[in-house]
Parts: structure tokens; C-alpha cells; sequence
């Protein structure tokens, strides 16, 4: 029997999709059989980030509605034969799909999937509600900015509210250097304000830009952002797994340069 | 409302029976009232019209037909006499008529069509503007883009595979023709340059090529 995570974070542009990308593919490189299903109907991301977009037939609303069979709908990875992608619909808004739906949906995927990742779009109205309908745990995605801390915080009380029976946190685009001189919360803030625990930290790399332009996910690479996603996805199967010093990427003339600063 | 005018539909035409005594600009009036209340009921569709009962000129029902039109989504195809084959000969005219009208004539649209946006036709298009990535395109006939292709068209949606596409800028996600597929190659072409290309089917693939005089040449309508 499979699980089903939803990711969410509340605010836009935090990085859910791209976590999506990144913790489904690094599941499946660990031998685990995952499918990705991106909730945001209307404004579909996730497909282009995966670089799958030449592939779609169906989609979400499709396999709702009855058009096709679920199967038919699933897109297969170029990378990982046992990671599959549920595209969204682009032409249709999130009312297309009801959060019963969803949950008929997730139990039947489960029969035969190890995980469920849904992809959540931005906000708490229906795209949200149908996201969480069968999710049994939620990794909620901030960046270490206010805005986005007080958003994940209502969000962090809306699943509880539903019954989500576990939630962990990631702290995604931190950067070390500004978190140094006081100008950007740690992520040791963001958990205290948040009281939820912590399953990873990303730092902010310019690899992510270059990864999702690409369609190519960059779990697993040796990059700070690939070992961050992949420590998740160990995390995620309950591994004790250390957190990364995310310093040890800077480059030697960046560390003379912080020499002389001081 | 008085009773001047009767409706009575069937699958493919409707029959109005107007009352003999009644003078034209009442029937006209009445027409209008009951297309406009039962609009709903009768949908969009094709129709073929035949009249009984008073007996008019051409110019009147002309008349008529325009007030139907105007007051429902419905489009009158063609009148046919009343007679015992009534039906049999509306289906056949309907189907005569529309099928003439879809084969080789086409339409116009002007702009760009952006993500999300789907613009779905019976007859063959020419876009003037750009098909956006996200955006897609159905034809039952051709499809030519005066403009760049990033997005997904379907030409020959009924299965036509003798259907092509054309663009200013050929870059799709996906084309389909009839039930044939293809979709752009993963690794994006670096050096991709603007040069007018068409898309058809041979020997059940689908063929990009530039457009010059021996693929035109090929093209059958």
C-alpha cells in the first residue's frame, strides 16, 4: 500500500514544483515506484520542469472526467522506468476536479504505487482542497522570508485541521552567507516559529535555474541543492541522515573575499 | 401569446406552421417570441425549414429564417418543400450543405493564442498571429499559422490524414494528425532558425519539412 504526499507551501514561487521534480526522481533513483500528480489545473508546471510536456496525450481531468483510463494518462520518465508523471490539465480551471475525486483517485493509485507525490498550486481554495483530499503526510515548502513563513504557518494549521496525519518542513533557498550577517532568518528560525519538524534545508542554487530549464532534475548531482534533495528523499524513507554544511560549496576566491570583509 | 405560430421540430430540420389568417407582421412578432424563448431547447445546430399552413413569398421566409437566427443559436441550413419525404430530404440537404461548406473552405483568426487558450474548428484555420507553448489548435481540416508555432495542433481531427500544418515558425510541443503523433525532440535545437515548414503524414509518420515548390506540389486537398 502506497503513500500519498502532498506538497504544498501556500505562497507562490517557493519552490513546491520544483521540489516536486526533485524528491519524486530522487525516490526513484532509490528504487522506489512513484508518480507525480500535478494539481494545478490551469497552470501547469510540472511537466515542463520534468521536461515531459512533448509527451502529454491525456491529463488529470481527462482521467477524472472518464475520458481515458488511468494508464493511458501516465506519463513514463526518460530517466527512471519506474517514475510516472500525471500532467495537468492547462485548459480547464480547478473546479474541473472535486476533492472526492481526488481521493477515489489516490486510493486507486496506491494499489500500485510506493508514492504519491501532489504537486499543490499556490493558495488554500479548491486546487488546495483537492491536493490534500487523500494525502496521508504533507512536506510543506518556505523560504526563509516572512511572507512565505506566515503563509506556510496557515497552512501548517488548515492540514492539521483535515487531518493530515503528519507534516515536515522544508526550508528551501537559504542562503548562508546572508543568514551570517543577520539580514536572513536561519532555518532554526523558521522551525521555532513554525513548530513543525524539519526534513530538509535547500540552499539557493543557481543549478535549480539551470535544472528546471533544462527539464532535468538535479537530485543526486553533486551540487549542494542535488545532495539537500536527495538527503530529503532518504529522510522521507526514515533514514537518519545529517544536514549538509551548506558552506562548503563557496569557491576559494568567494572564502578570500569573506576573509577580507572581516 | 397567440397561437399564430407552431413549431414542430425533428432530428435534423423544423417544420413552422403559420396560421392562414394571420397577417405577417404578427407571425413575424410571435416567430421572434418563441425562437427567443425556447433558444435553449434547440441549441446550436444546423437545420434544415420548411413552412406550412400560410402560404409565402420567398422574400418572407427569408424574413423569417433571419428573425430565427437572430433571436436563437440555431443556423438554417436550407428550406425544403413540405412534402411526404420532408425528413428523409432534410437529413440528405443538411448533410449535402455542410459537407460542401467544410471540405475545402476555411477561416480566419486574428491574434495570438496564449497558454490555456483552445481554439477548436470544423473547417480548416489560418492563424495570424502565434500558437503560444500551452496553447492548442483543432481542425477537422488544415491548419496554417502566419505566425510562430510553440504549441499543440491537431489537424484532420476526424481523421483526415491527407491534412497538413503550416508555420512561419515551425517550433511545436506536439502535432497530431488524424491519430498519428509526434511530439518535439527532447534536447531543444540550439540552432533552430525561422524557416516556413509543413507538417503531413507519410507512410504513417509525420514528416517537418521546409515548404518549398515539390512538397506544395504534393499537397492534395
Amino acid at each position: 500500500m502506497g503513500e500519498v504526499i502532498v506538497i504544498t507551501s501556500g505562497k507562490g514561487g517557493v519552490g513546491k514544483t520544483t521540489t516536486t521534480a526533485n524528491v519524486g526522481t530522487g525516490l526513484a533513483m532509490l528504487g522506489k515506484k512513484v508518480v507525480l500528480i500535478d494539481t494545478d489545473i490551469g497552470l501547469r508546471n510540472l511537466d515542463v520542469v520534468m521536461g515531459l510536456e512533448n509527451r502529454i496525450v491525456y491529463n488529470l481531468v481527462d482521467v477524472v472526467e472518464n475520458n481515458c483510463r488511468i494508464k493511458q494518462a501516465l506519463i513514463k520518465d526518460k530517466r527512471y522506468p519506474n517514475l510516472y508523471l500525471l500532467p495537468s490539465a492547462q485548459t480547464k480551471d480547478k473546479t474541473a476536479v472535486s476533492p472526492e475525486q481526488m481521493k477515489k483517485l489516490a486510493d486507486e493509485l496506491k494499489q500500485e504505487f510506493d508514492y504519491i507525490l501532489m504537486d499543490c498550486p499556490a493558495g488554500i481554495e479548491q486546487g488546495f482542497k483537492n491536493a490534500i483530499a487523500g494525502a496521508d503526510r504533507a512536506l510543506v515548502v518556505t523560504t526563509p522570508e516572512v511572507s512565505a513563513v506566515r503563509d506556510a504557518d496557515r497552512i501548517i494549521g488548515l492540514l492539521e485541521a483535515n487531518e493530515i496525519k503528519q507534516t515536515h518542513l522544508i526550508v528551501n533557498r537559504l542562503r548562508t552567507d546572508m543568514v551570517k550577517e543577520g539580514n536572513m532568518m536561519s532555518s532554526d528560525d523558521v522551525v521555532e516559529i513554525l513548530a513543525v519538524d524539519l526534513i530538509g534545508v535547500v540552499p539557493d542554487d543557481e543549478h535549480i535555474v539551470i535544472s528546471t530549464n533544462n527539464g532535468e532534475p538535479l537530485v543526486g548531482s553533486d551540487c549542494l541543492a542535488g545532495q539537500a534533495y536527495m538527503n530529503i528523499c532518504k529522510r522521507v524513507l526514515g533514514e537518519e541522515v545529517p544536514y549538509l554544511n551548506l558552506e562548503s560549496n563557496k569557491s576559494l576566491f568567494q572564502r578570500l573575499a569573506s576573509i577580507f570583509k572581516k | 401569446m397567440s397561437d399564430t405560430v407552431v413549431v414542430k421540430g425533428s432530428k435534423s430540420g423544423i417544420i413552422v406552421v403559420l396560421d392562414k389568417d394571420a397577417d405577417f407582421e404578427t407571425i413575424k412578432k410571435d416567430v421572434a417570441a418563441k425562437f427567443q424563448k425556447t433558444s435553449d431547447f434547440w441549441g446550436e445546430a444546423n437545420k434544415a425549414i420548411s413552412f406550412r399552413g400560410k402560404d409565402i413569398t420567398d422574400d418572407e421566409k427569408e424574413e423569417i429564417i433571419d428573425i430565427i437566427q437572430s433571436n436563437s443559436k440555431l443556423s438554417i441550413a436550407c428550406i425544403v418543400e413540405d412534402d411526404p419525404e420532408t425528413e428523409a430530404r432534410f437529413a440528405d440537404s443538411i448533410e449535402k450543405t455542410i459537407a460542401a461548406r467544410d471540405a475545402n473552405t476555411g477561416q480566419f483568426f486574428k491574434g495570438n493564442l496564449r497558454s490555456g487558450q483552445v481554439l477548436d474548428v470544423e473547417t480548416s484555420i489560418i492563424i495570424i498571429g502565434d500558437v503560444k507553448a500551452g496553447a492548442k489548435v483543432i481542425s477537422k481540416g488544415n491548419v496554417i499559422i502566419l505566425g510562430a508555432l510553440r504549441g499543440n495542433v491537431y489537424a484532420g481531427a476526424a481523421g483526415n490524414l491527407n491534412s497538413f500544418v503550416v508555420a512561419l515558425d515551425m517550433n511545436p510541443v506536439q502535432i497530431r494528425i488524424g491519430d498519428i503523433i509526434a511530439r518535439a525532440p527532447d534536447k531543444p535545437d540550439k540552432k533552430h532558425k525561422k524557416e516556413t515548414k509543413i507538417a503531413f503524414v507519410e507512410d504513417g509518420n509525420i514528416y517537418i519539412e521546409p515548404l518549398d515548390k515539390d512538397v506544395m506540389d504534393d499537397i492534395h486537398l
